[in-house]
């Protein structure tokens, strides 16, 4: 049992002693004090009567002032030990007989007696007088006087003292007796509810139960409830352990790396299949030893916002090389999502990591496929424009030989049309340069180039083209991908628009506006045909979405988008379907430089 | 936010001159160089919007003696045929306002016996040929540039009399 200074049941205990002696003492003080009073009050009836009894005997000595036969009454005293002297005076006061239980000395005076009660009475210290007139036929004939001690009180006290002590003792011993007993029933079980809780929180054992006592009180229902408490404690302690357990369970038979850490970003925790492929410890890997597995290169970029993400507490996403225990790295998806508690802090991170090598392989793959498609189909969209010039060509120079004398207005004519085909082969050519590294280039130029190669298909459909090119923008990019991102744009807002419909193209220098202020060029394509679908306007980028059934890929946006983004850009997409004003608005912004370095 | 917008202007591409320079060109040939057709015989009829392909294309013909004219739409070329209810139509497929298609078919309605004969840079043609196709309308396609004397031997082929 649990010692403590002062535990429950000293202090019951103490409480039923105290209580006890307390209200003994009470009950003995009121009753010896009311008793002492009786007793004095006896006292002084005692000396009284006997002072009468003498006075009534001292009348013929007075009469006769016979001293001899006073003495004899008074020394009837004797019997009476308090009274340690006796007198008799005349009725004026002389002194006639006296007694003295001890040695006789000088007869003391005599104190004046009060006429009316005919007695006086005088405590002093340790004694007390008694004076009484002595009257015979109506007057006066002397007085008694009796010194009496109190020795009868102190001698009733001192018994008093002994009665008392005797009935403290004996009751404190029976309220000793009943306390333990009352403590078996109260005390004990909340002692022991106290020893079991320490038990359970010092050993993480609720297992244990209380026997509920036979007593149906508040304590057995406290015991009753507590002992519900750690059974409830214990179902969820198992459910948790089974979720736990399962969690491990799931976390290791997943396809993804996966690890948590604590609010500080402290990883404690990564799954059997992180420590598969990169080779490693959880000795190596805990807090931010993760860095060892990251590309040294890389880090500066993941750090700071893996920081940013810590001190905000939001979503952490990013692509990530992890380097694998063959020392070789792939590319993975990294999430990391903040776990709150109820107050919403965060209380742990949770986080994957998901090889996207192959996917990230396969869509720069498709990306290469859809770019030498998208060449294809605008060299067919061109041949048209080669294609004319040529049958003039062929044809002029046909009649050129069968008319010698007008052969040099017809090869004039062809020499023209020759320098159309030209111009085609120029601008179509910038959709193969495509070089290594960004390079600078002028895209006001470029602009005007791809709208050149789509200027028969859009006159065709007589659409007006307005145009505002910007004055020499030049930026720093991959040349023939940003003619494939004009061209797929400017394609799609032809195949949109109806027969004399309008196109607003336009270049103009400008910053991003979300995220860092950065300069760049900002290209808006605006097309009045017939909009884009709120439905469609969700999955118009995804890969393989098209709305043109037999002639799409729907790879074209997909591949802006891509590109867009490789140059660092955004892509805005703004559409309405209003009956009569629809519109379709792509807004794409390039920075002055694809490549910060 | 649309501030400098400015009407586009197509012929400020060098690709794409304004087709009807092409036609003084022509003109300006010297008109005793140009070999005499003929004004008699079955007439064919060549539309291209590019008009110097239309022109050049009447003037080979005319020189092996076939009755030629140029037109330079396909609106102008139905409106034409009520008229002279040509006997062989050459009509290129993409043009603004009517496309070869429909104004062959156009024409066939007005010359039931005409023949008619599309010629197209374009490959993207396909679409409009099947949809013609599986409406009932079976045209004979020749593929641009064309070499004059397969032309002209296609033409040959088409003419009434053969």
């Amino acid at each position: 049992m649990t010692k403590f200074r002062n535990s429950l049941s000293k202090k019951l205990t103490a409480m039923n002693m105290l209580v006890s002696a307390g209200a003994l003492l009470l009950a003995s003080v009121a009753f010896f004090g009311y008793d002492l009073v009786t007793f004095r009050t006896n006292l002084v009836t005692n000396a009284s009567i006997q002072a009468q009894i003498i006075g009534s005997n001292a009348v013929s000595p007075l009469l006769f002032n016979d001293s001899k036969s006073a003495e004899t009454t008074l020394s009837g005293l004797r019997a009476s030990q308090h009274i340690t002297y006796a007198g008799i005076y005349s009725a004026h006061g002389d002194f006639l007989a006296g007694y003295w239980r001890d040695q006789p000395s000088q007869p003391p005076a005599l104190p004046s007696v009060d006429p009316v009660t005919r007695e006086t009475v005088n405590f002093a210290d340790k004694e007390f007088i008694l004076a009484r007139s002595i009257p015979f036929q109506g007057k006066e004939v002397g007085y008694v006087f009796i010194r009496s001690d109190l020795g009868a009180i102190n001698d009733r006290l001192r018994s008093y003292a002994v009665i008392l002590f005797t009935i403290l003792t004996a009751s404190l011993v029976a309220a000793l007796t009943l306390s333990r007993i009352s403590q078996r029933s109260i005390a004990r079980p909340i002692l022991a509810l106290a020893d079991t809780a320490k038990v359970v929180s010092e050993h993480k054992d609720y297992s244990v139960r209380m026997p509920v006592p036979r007593d149906r009180d508040e304590v057995s229902v406290l015991v009753d409830e507590f002992n519900q408490m750690l059974t409830e404690i214990q179902n969820r302690d198992s459910a948790l352990q089974q979720s736990e357990e399962q969690f491990r369970t799931l976390a290791n038979s997943i396809a993804q790396m996966a690890w948590m850490g604590d609010s500080e970003g402290n990883l404690t925790w990564y799954n059997q299949r992180w420590y598969e492929y990169t080779g490693t410890t959880l000795e190596q890997m805990a807090g931010w030893g993760w860095q060892q597995v990251h590309d040294p290169q890389k880090l500066p970029e993941v750090l700071p916002k893996w920081r940013a993400a810590l001190v905000k507490g939001e979503v952490f996403e990013m692509i990530i090389p992890l380097r694998g225990a063959d020392g070789n790295f792939r590319q993975f998806l990294t999430r990391a999502v903040p776990i709150r508690d109820a107050q919403g802090k965060v209380a742990r991170w949770f986080g994957t990591n998901t090889d996207i090598t192959e996917q990230l392989r396969a869509e720069e793959n498709l990306r290469q496929t859809e770019k030498l498609a998208a060449t294809g189909r605008l060299a067919a969209s061109i041949a048209h424009e080669i294609n004319n010039p040529l049958e003039a060509v062929t044809n002029l120079i046909y009649l050129a030989r069968r008319q010698p004398a007008n052969a040099e207005k017809y090869l004039r004519l062809a020499d023209e049309e020759l320098d159309r085909i030209a111009q085609i082969t120029k601008n179509t050519l910038g959709f193969y340069r495509d070089s290594a590294s960004p390079t600078k280039m002028n895209l006001s130029e470029a602009l005007q180039e791809v709208l050149a190669l789509y200027s028969r298909k859009m006159e065709f459909k007589r659409i007006v083209l307005i145009c505002d090119p910007g004055d020499d923008i030049e930026i720093t990019g991959y040349p023939g991908e940003v003619r494939q991102v004009f061209a797929n744009l400017i394609a799609n807002a032809i195949d949109a628009l109806p027969r004399e419909g309008t196109l607003r193209v336009r270049a103009s220098r400008g910053c991003c506006r979300d995220g860092v202020t950065e300069r760049g060029v900002r290209i808006t394509f605006l097309d009045n045909g017939s909009g884009i679908s709120s439905a469609d306007l969700k999955k118009i980028f995804a890969p393989f979405y098209t709305t043109k059934k037999n002639t799409g890929t729907g790879l074209g946006l997909w591949l802006v988008k891509g590109l867009v983004e490789k140059h660092r850009g955004t892509l805005h997409l703004r559409s309405s379907t209003e009956q009569g004003r629809s519109w379709t608005a792509f807004s794409v912004f390039l920075p002055e430089h694809a490549l910060r370095n | 936010m649309i501030q400098s917008w400015q009407i586009f202007d197509y012929s400020s591409f060098p690709i794409f001159g304004d087709p009807d320079q092409t036609s003084k060109h022509l003109d300006a040939l010297d008109e005793t160089g140009r070999s005499s057709g003929v004004d008699h015989g079955p007439k064919i009829m060549v539309i291209d919007d590019e008009t110097l392909i239309a022109e050049t294309v009447v003037e080979i013909l005319k020189g092996e003696g076939f009755n030629a004219i140029s037109v330079s739409s396909g609106d102008l070329a139905v409106e034409l045929a009520k008229t002279m209810r040509p006997a062989v139509v050459l009509s290129d497929v993409m043009m603004p306002g009517l496309n070869g298609i429909e104004t062959g078919i156009r024409i066939r309605e007005i010359v039931p016996n005409c023949k008619i004969i599309l010629f197209s840079g374009q490959a993207a043609t396909g679409n409009l040929l099947e949809e013609a196709r599986n409406s009932g309308h079976v045209f004979e396609i020749l593929a641009k540039p064309i070499k004059p004397a397969n032309l002209v031997s296609a033409i040959r082929a088409s003419m009434p009399s053969h």
